[in-house]
C-alpha cells in the first residue's frame, strides 16, 4: 500500500464522495440528450461533459456546437443527428453571433427556449473572441460554454491563446529550440466575467460534478443577460496522459490552483472551492507527458503566474 | 422601368430619398421583423434609417447592434433558421469580412436578403464605386441582382423578399446598387402603399427548416459523405436554376400590381432593331441610356441590355437577345485579374457559344475606384464598336479613362 497516497484518498471518501453521489443521484431520472456512442477519443473528459451538461439543462434547449471535438462528438454525421434535442453546427469564428440571432427570433415571438452554446477554446478564445466578447457586452441572453482543451485538439494539438505555459504542442515542440508554449495563456473565464452583459460567469470541473451542476442550475435561472461557463477538459492526445488520467488530472488543476473554480454573479467574485492548502503546480505538471520536458526555471516561472493569478482572483472575492 | 398598364393602380407617395432610405423604406414595407447592421461607407446609413423606423413606431422589428459585419450576417443565419425574415446592407471590405458567414447563408438556404452599396476593394485605399467587390463573390452561391436608382431598388427589394423566400428558390438574394451615386445621392421615389406590398408579399413562414428543440435534428452536421455534399450542391444549383424564372415571375406581378416592371432577368432598351448593343449593369445603365438615346438622334442603330440578374446568369435570354447583332460592348465596373478583361465580359462570351450569329464582343474596363464613366469615354466605346462591326481589327478589351497615362 502506497501510505502518500492514503490522506488524499480518506479525504476524498468523507469529503468528496458523497456531494459526487448525491449529484450524480439527483440526475438519474434526467434524460441523457446525447445519442449513444461519441466520436470523441477513448478517455477524453469531453463526452462525460457534455452528456452531463445537457442532462442539467434538459430538453427544451437548442444547442449550438462550436466545430471542435464537439462536432466530431456529438454533432452527428451525415444524415444522423448526435443529439436528441436540436442543434446547429456553426462556424469557429461566430458560435455567440449566431446564437444571438436564433436566441433574438424566440425572444421576439415569445418562446422561452434556452439557446446553448457549446465550443471550445480554439473557437472562444482566438478565432470568435470579437463575437462571444460582443455578445457578453451587448448581454445576449445565452448560455455559453466553453470546454476548453487547451488547443485546437483535433486538427493535432496545435496551441491556442488557453494554452499552459511550457506545454509542447506543434506550434512550439519540446525541443532545441523550442520549450513548448511560451506565453501563459490568457485568463478567457476572468476576462468574460469582466463584461456588464454577462450577469453570471463560473468556471466548472468534472472533478467536481456537483459544484458543474449547481452552476449549470444557476444558469438555467437567468433571463437578464449572458451566463458564460468554462469548462476544464484535458486532452489524452494533445497532453499526452493516460486515458484513465483525466478527471486526476481535472481534480488537480484545482487543488494546484491551476484551475481554480470560482463564480461570479453580477460581478460579485466568490470561489466556489476554497483550499486551505494547495499543491505546488509540479504535482500537476508530473501527471502530464506534454510538460515532461520542462525545465526548474520554467516551473518556478509558470508556479508564480499561477499564484499571480490566485491573488487576483482572491482579491476579486474578498472585495 | 416597363410601365404597365394595372386594373386598379396601387397609390404611391412621391418622395425623394437616397437609395439606403428608399431600401430602408422597402424594408419597412416588407414587415421585416429582424435587422442588423455594420457601419461602412457607402452603406452606412442603412443603420439610422433603420433604427429611426423602429424609434418612430413605423417599424416594428429588433435591430441587433454588432460588433463586425462577420457577426451581421451570423445573426441574419440564426434568426432565419429560426424563423425570422431578415436583412442587412453591407459593402467593400465588410463584405470581404463577412465572407465565411456569405457563403453559409446560401449553403443553408436561408433566405436573407441584403443590400450592397458596391464600392471598389482596397488596395489602393479606395472606399468609392465600383463593382469589384460583390462581383469577387459570385460564386459563394447568392442571387445578385444588380439594379440602376434608388427607385429600383426600393421595388427591387421588396421583390427580392418573394423571390428568396420561394419554395423553389430558398437562396439569398443581394440588391446591388452602385455606392455614392445611388446610395447617397437622393432622387425622387414613389414608396407604394403598405395594404399592396400586404397583398404582394405575404409574411415568411418556412417550412424547410425549423429550430424547435423537441424535432432532434441537427442543422450543418457533419458531412463525411461526398454524396450528401453532392446533394446540397445539386439541389442549390436547382435553385438557382429556378431562380431564373422566379425572378421574371415575380417581376411580371409586380407590374400587374404596382404598374410598372423591370423585365425581370434582363431589360432590353431599343435594343430590337439595334445593329450595336451596350452590356452593363447597375448605376452605368442610367447614363447608357442618355448614350443610347443621343447616338439614336445622330441615326446610329444602338440599343442597351441591362443585366439585371447576374446570379443566376441567364445565358439563354442574353444568347437570343443578342443573336444576329453586329456588335456588343460589355463595359465593366470589375476587373478578373489574370483574365484582363471584366467579368461580364467573360461570361457572356461563354455564354455565346453555341449561338448561331452571335454578335463581335469587346470589353470596357471603366469607372473603377468611383472614376466617373463620362460621354466621351462611352464615345469611344462606339467608336469601337462601329469599327468592330465594320470587321476592322480591335482590341478585345480596351480600359477607358486612362487614355492620358496609357
Amino acid at each position: 500500500m502506497n501510505l502518500k497516497r492514503l490522506p488524499r484518498k480518506v479525504g476524498w471518501l468523507l469529503l468528496e464522495k458523497p456531494k459526487l453521489e448525491k449529484a450524480y443521484k439527483e440526475l438519474k431520472d434526467r434524460e441523457d440528450l446525447g445519442t449513444p456512442g461519441s466520436g470523441n477519443c477513448l478517455g477524453c473528459v469531453l463526452e462525460k461533459t457534455l452528456r452531463f451538461t445537457f442532462q442539467v439543462l434538459g430538453r427544451n434547449t437548442v444547442a449550438v456546437f462550436g466545430g471542435g471535438c464537439v462536432a466530431i462528438g456529438f454533432a452527428g454525421y451525415d444524415r444522423s443527428p448526435g443529439m436528441k434535442i436540436t442543434t446547429v453546427l456553426p462556424l469557429l469564428t461566430h458560435t455567440a453571433s449566431l446564437s444571438t440571432g436564433i436566441k433574438r427570433h424566440f425572444q421576439r415571438t415569445g418562446q422561452d427556449v434556452n439557446v446553448v452554446a457549446f465550443c471550445g477554446d480554439g473557437s472562444t478564445a482566438d478565432l470568435s473572441l470579437a463575437s462571444v466578447s460582443a455578445a457578453a457586452e451587448r448581454g445576449e441572453n445565452i448560455i455559453y460554454i466553453c470546454y476548453d482543451n487547451q488547443g485546437t485538439q483535433n486538427t493535432g494539438a496545435q496551441a491556442t491563446t488557453t494554452t499552459t505555459y511550457g506545454l509542447a504542442t506543434p506550434t512550439a515542440p519540446a525541443g532545441a529550440r523550442y520549450h513548448g508554449k511560451a506565453s501563459f495563456g490568457k485568463d478567457m473565464a476572468l476576462l468574460m466575467a469582466l463584461h456588464p452583459g454577462v450577469s453570471y460567469a463560473a468556471t466548472g470541473s468534472m472533478a467536481y460534478p456537483y459544484d458543474y451542476k449547481a452552476k449549470l442550475e444557476k444558469a438555467l435561472e437567468v433571463k437578464d443577460g449572458m451566463v458564460y461557463i468554462h469548462v476544464f477538459s484535458p486532452c489524452v492526445s494533445g497532453w499526452d496522459t493516460a486515458t484513465d488520467n483525466t478527471l486526476t488530472i481535472s481534480r488537480m488543476a484545482v487543488e494546484t490552483n491551476l484551475f481554480p473554480l470560482w463564480e461570479a454573479e453580477h460581478g460579485k467574485f466568490r470561489l466556489t472551492k476554497s483550499l486551505t492548502f494547495h499543491k505546488p503546480v509540479r504535482e500537476y505538471l508530473k501527471l502530464i507527458g506534454g510538460f515532461s520536458h520542462l525545465s526548474g526555471r520554467q516551473i518556478d516561472e509558470l508556479q508564480r503566474e499561477v499564484d499571480k493569478r490566485m491573488g487576483h482572483l482572491k482579491a476579486l472575492a474578498a472585495s | 422601368m416597363i410601365v404597365v398598364e394595372t386594373r386598379a393602380p396601387v397609390r404611391h407617395k412621391v418622395t425623394a430619398v437616397t437609395g439606403l432610405e428608399a431600401a430602408a423604406h422597402a424594408v419597412r414595407l416588407a414587415r421585416v421583423p429582424m435587422l442588423s447592421g455594420y457601419p461602412i461607407t457607402p452603406q452606412t446609413y442603412i443603420i439610422e434609417y433603420l433604427t429611426g423606423m423602429i424609434d418612430r413606431g413605423e417599424l416594428d422589428a429588433t435591430f441587433i447592434p454588432a460588433e463586425s459585419e462577420h457577426a451581421v450576417m451570423s445573426f441574419m443565419i440564426g434568426a432565419s433558421l429560426a424563423g425570422s425574415r431578415t436583412f442587412t446592407a453591407t459593402t467593400g471590405q465588410g463584405l470581404a469580412y463577412m465572407y465565411e458567414p456569405y457563403f453559409l447563408a446560401s449553403t443553408l438556404r436561408v433566405p436573407v436578403v441584403m443590400a450592397i452599396a458596391m464600392r471598389e476593394m482596397i488596395g489602393p485605399s479606395s472606399g468609392f464605386p465600383s463593382h469589384q467587390d460583390i462581383i469577387t463573390v459570385r460564386d459563394a452561391g447568392w442571387v445578385q441582382l444588380y439594379v440602376e436608382d434608388n427607385q429600383e431598388v426600393l421595388d427591387t427589394t421588396i421583390m427580392a423578399f418573394k423571390i428568396a423566400e420561394h419554395p423553389d428558390v430558398l437562396l439569398p438574394v443581394n440588391v446591388c446598387f452602385d455606392g455614392f451615386y445611388v446610395s447617397y445621392s437622393t432622387a425622387r421615389v414613389e414608396i407604394p402603399e403598405q395594404a399592396a406590398v400586404d397583398g404582394f408579399l405575404p409574411p415568411y413562414r418556412p417550412t424547410h427548416i425549423s429550430l424547435d428543440p423537441q424535432l432532434g435534428i441537427c442543422v450543418n452536421n457533419v458531412a463525411i459523405s461526398g454524396q450528401l455534399v453532392m446533394e446540397y450542391r445539386h439541389s442549390h444549383a436547382q435553385g438557382m436554376e429556378s431562380a431564373k424564372r422566379v425572378i421574371n415571375e415575380v417581376d411580371e406581378e409586380f407590374g400587374r400590381v404596382f404598374g410598372w416592371r423591370y423585365g425581370g432577368l434582363l431589360e432590353k432598351y431599343r435594343l430590337d432593331d439595334a445593329d450595336l448593343v451596350l452590356v452593363t449593369m447597375a448605376g452605368i445603365c442610367g447614363t447608357a441610356r442618355a448614350v443610347v438615346d443621343q447616338a439614336r438622334e445622330r441615326g446610329l442603330k444602338l440599343g442597351l441590355l441591362k443585366l439585371r440578374s447576374f446570379r443566376p446568369f441567364p445565358a439563354a435570354e442574353l444568347r437570343q437577345a443578342l443573336e444576329g447583332k453586329a456588335a456588343a460592348g460589355v463595359i465593366d465596373r470589375n476587373l478578373s485579374f489574370g483574365w484582363g478583361a471584366g467579368v461580364v465580359h467573360t461570361e457572356l462570351r461563354a455564354a455565346l457559344l453555341g449561338a448561331a450569329h452571335p454578335p463581335h464582343v469587346v470589353g470596357f474596363i471603366a469607372g473603377l475606384g468611383g472614376l466617373e464613366i463620362t460621354l466621351d469615354q462611352f464615345d469611344r466605346a462606339i467608336d469601337v464598336l462601329q469599327r468592330a462591326a465594320a470587321g476592322q481589327s480591335v482590341p478585345q478589351v480596351t480600359w477607358l479613362g486612362m487614355e492620358g497615362g496609357k
